[in-house]
């Protein structure tokens, strides 16, 4: 596992989930209602991106030249630290917003654990379910951009993906897709409506669970109709071997 | 109007499948892989097959263009085939000391295919491309092979790509992959990793998936040949998907060229279970040298059938006979299309077509047709070449092209 990959997944991927978790819990909605800050994450060697929290709502944007606390890692490693706990942040500027990121961020951080990586009893509140899979789908669309993009056997898949938009969906939840452009992978977390060249979409939000789990098989399922590919395959058939990788990073 | 096919068995014994076999079926005949494209358009297990037809777990008749995948070229239970492997199972089969007839079947190998001067039996395509390339490398000393992309050259792990499940960096470290026809490109290649090339392994044409078919350029084979033989470079030729619808002497033969190594399956035995590596006389040494082998290589009743096939195909001048019924249907299709105006393309030699819609770059409408000319009874794949058999009738492809023709209306409503 590389770890500036890994950094780039949990910047845009792990991070990159509060803003639609702020939209979908009303938990997390409440932590951020009133708050004006912004917290900037610089890796130095990897990304760098800034979650802004404002009006009520929380958005997510390359960069860290207008953050109003900025937290620096001297490496992926450290930043990835971060996320398994290991490292705690120093902000280089904004001390005077630092209860924010103290008791807000840090709370919202849990939610987002909860969510992720939920106990098996949560899972059977049908509510907590599906914001969880949705969260989770969001989630694994983002790796797998950043895996195509970083990860050295990711690229490889990838060099093979031909232009156009690989829509992914689930039958009756959310639709997104993976855009690519000479080979460079871009998640775009909304319905591609009729703008797409190949298409997997799980039949269900039962079916996309299970898949995430492990607790059924991609092929088989195609088999089974509970996933449906279409279109040019050799995208889907690439995008599935970057996928493969995803469970590597996010386990 | 032809009569729209339902599956329900095939779905019944697909889910029972998948609780006792990975994925139900894997590989190529798998859903999957074999892009059944939607799903319910296909029949996923067959009940017996004839000629030109095989019927389906529903008693669906199909008129069936993939053939096995190619090893049936005579058409299913060939009389003649049958015959002499029935005649030698009554003999012997899987014995101890293997039977003379391998023997035979060597010598008709040697005598048929232009530039063998031996022949090694194994099972299947993937063993004879293994075991071509351990030999290119027992004889050459060097470690590194030479790809054309979008060859398939079997599924062990070197034959894969490094983001493949199951395959590690350093099954895959010695492959170095060019685009095919670009002498430029596979000459800078040769500079770049000097005594150090072991092989090129390629098929005779690009018959890869998911794009038309290419034949070689002008020259690019002579030049290939050349290249190899300044370098002490092995050529192998994977002959195993095109073998015998091409040359009966082999598809370097077509091509007007001599592989070092040229691998057979397929069509070899008309479906009974036989592969072969056939090579040039300065490659015996190095096969010879292989700890390579397997319990049922030197089965007899393969070899009887494999004797039969070659001697009929021989007699009826197979691959002509596949490329003029081939070419028959083409032409058909073709018209068919352009009647509703759409870009069929059909590529590759016409006993191995590759169908293409090219309207819709998505391949979705190209999907479109093929699932309504599955559930109608053609059994075609949607990104796989096809294959033509020799029992194949002039009525069979009046009948395809009809049903193409009713595909076709179907799309052009939908879309209009």
């Amino acid at each position: 596992m590389d770890a500036k990959t890994l950094a780039y997944i949990n910047l845009n991927a792990i991070l990159g989930s509060i803003p639609r978790l702020c939209e979908m819990v009303p938990e997390a909605k409440k932590l951020i209602e009133g708050k004006d800050v912004s917290i900037g994450f610089d890796v130095k060697d990897g990304p760098a991106a800034t979650l802004v929290f404002k009006d009520g709502k929380c958005s997510f944007v390359e960069g860290v030249n207008n953050c109003d606390v900025k937290l620096p890692f001297s490496s992926p490693e450290k930043f990835n630290g971060l996320i398994d706990g290991t490292t705690t942040p120093i902000p280089s500027k904004g001390f005077t917003k630092i209860g924010f990121l103290l008791k807000n961020f840090t709370k919202l951080t849990d939610i987002l654990t909860n969510y992720l990586q939920p106990e098996p009893s949560a899972l059977k509140d049908p509510k907590f379910f599906e914001t969880s899979t949705i969260l989770m789908f969001h989630l694994i669309v983002e790796a797998l951009a950043q895996i195509g993009n970083h990860d050295d056997i990711g690229k490889f898949s990838a060099s093979y993906i031909t232009d156009g938009a690989i829509k992914v969906a689930i039958g009756d939840g959310p639709a997104a897709a993976i855009d690519a452009k000479n080979h460079v992978l871009k998640a775009i977390h909304e319905d591609p409506g009729d703008n797409y060249t190949s298409c997997m979409e799980f039949k269900d939000i039962r079916v996309a669970r299970d898949l995430f789990d492990g607790n059924i098989n991609a092929v088989a399922s195609i088999g089974q109709g509970k996933v449906r590919i279409r279109g040019m395959i050799s995208q889907v058939d690439n995008v599935n071997r970057i996928l493969d990788r995803v469970a590597l990073y996010l386990t | 109007m032809h009569k729209v096919y339902e599956f329900p068995k095939s779905r019944e014994a697909f889910a029972h499948a998948c609780e006792v076999i990975p994925s139900g079926i894997y590989g190529h005949q798998g859903p999957a892989e074999g892009c059944y494209i939607p799903i319910e358009a296909f029949p996923l297990y067959s009940q017996k097959a004839q000629g030109s037809y095989l019927w389906d777990l529903d008693g669906n008749r199909f008129i069936d263009y993939m053939c096995a995948y190619g090893p049936n070229i005579l058409g299913y239970n060939d009389p003649d085939v049958d015959e002499a492997a029935a005649r030698q199972r009554a003999i012997s089969d899987c014995t101890t000391l293997p039977n003379p007839i391998m023997i035979d079947f060597a010598d008709l190998l040697v005598d048929t295919v232009a530039s063998a001067d031996w022949a090694f039996f194994a099972k299947n395509g993937n063993d004879a491309t293994s075991g071509a390339v351990m030999c290119a490398r027992a004889h050459t000393h060097r470690k590194k092979i030479v790809f054309f992309k979008g060859y398939y050259h079997g599924v062990s792990p070197w034959t894969q790509k490094i983001d493949y499940a199951g395959v590690i960096p350093e099954d895959v470290e010695n492959n170095i992959y060019v685009d095919w026809n670009n002498y430029d490109q596979l000459a800078q290649a040769f500079e770049d990793n000097k005594d150090e090339i072991a092989a090129v392994i390629a098929q005779p044409y690009m018959h890869g998936n998911f794009a038309d078919n290419t034949f070689p350029a002008k020259d690019f084979w002579a030049k290939v040949r050349k290249l190899c033989d300044n370098a002490g470079t092995v050529l192998i030729v994977d002959d195993v998907r095109a073998g015998f619808r091409m040359d009966l002497a082999g598809s370097d033969h077509y091509f007007g060229f001599e592989a070092d190594l040229i691998c057979f399956c397929k069509a070899l035995a008309n479906g009974y279970n036989v592969s072969a590596i056939c090579g040039k006389k300065h490659m015996m040494n190095a096969m010879s040298s292989l700890a390579f082998t397997g319990s049922y290589w030197m089965s007899a009743v393969p070899f009887a059938a494999g004797i039969a096939c070659i001697e009929k195909m021989k007699r009826i001048n197979c691959p002509q006979l596949l490329i003029d019924k081939g070419q028959m249907l083409k032409d058909g299709l073709l018209a068919t299309a352009k009647k509703y105006d759409y870009d069929l393309h059909v590529t590759g030699i016409p006993s191995l077509f590759y169908l293409r819609i090219a309207d819709d770059l998505s391949l979705m409408l190209h999907q479109e047709w093929v699932a309504e000319c599955v559930k109608r009874g053609i059994f075609i794949t949607n990104h796989h070449n096809h294959f033509i058999n020799a029992s194949l009738s002039d009525e069979d492809i009046k009948e395809t092209i009809e049903i193409a023709d009713e595909a076709f209306s179907i799309i052009k409503e939908r879309h209009s």
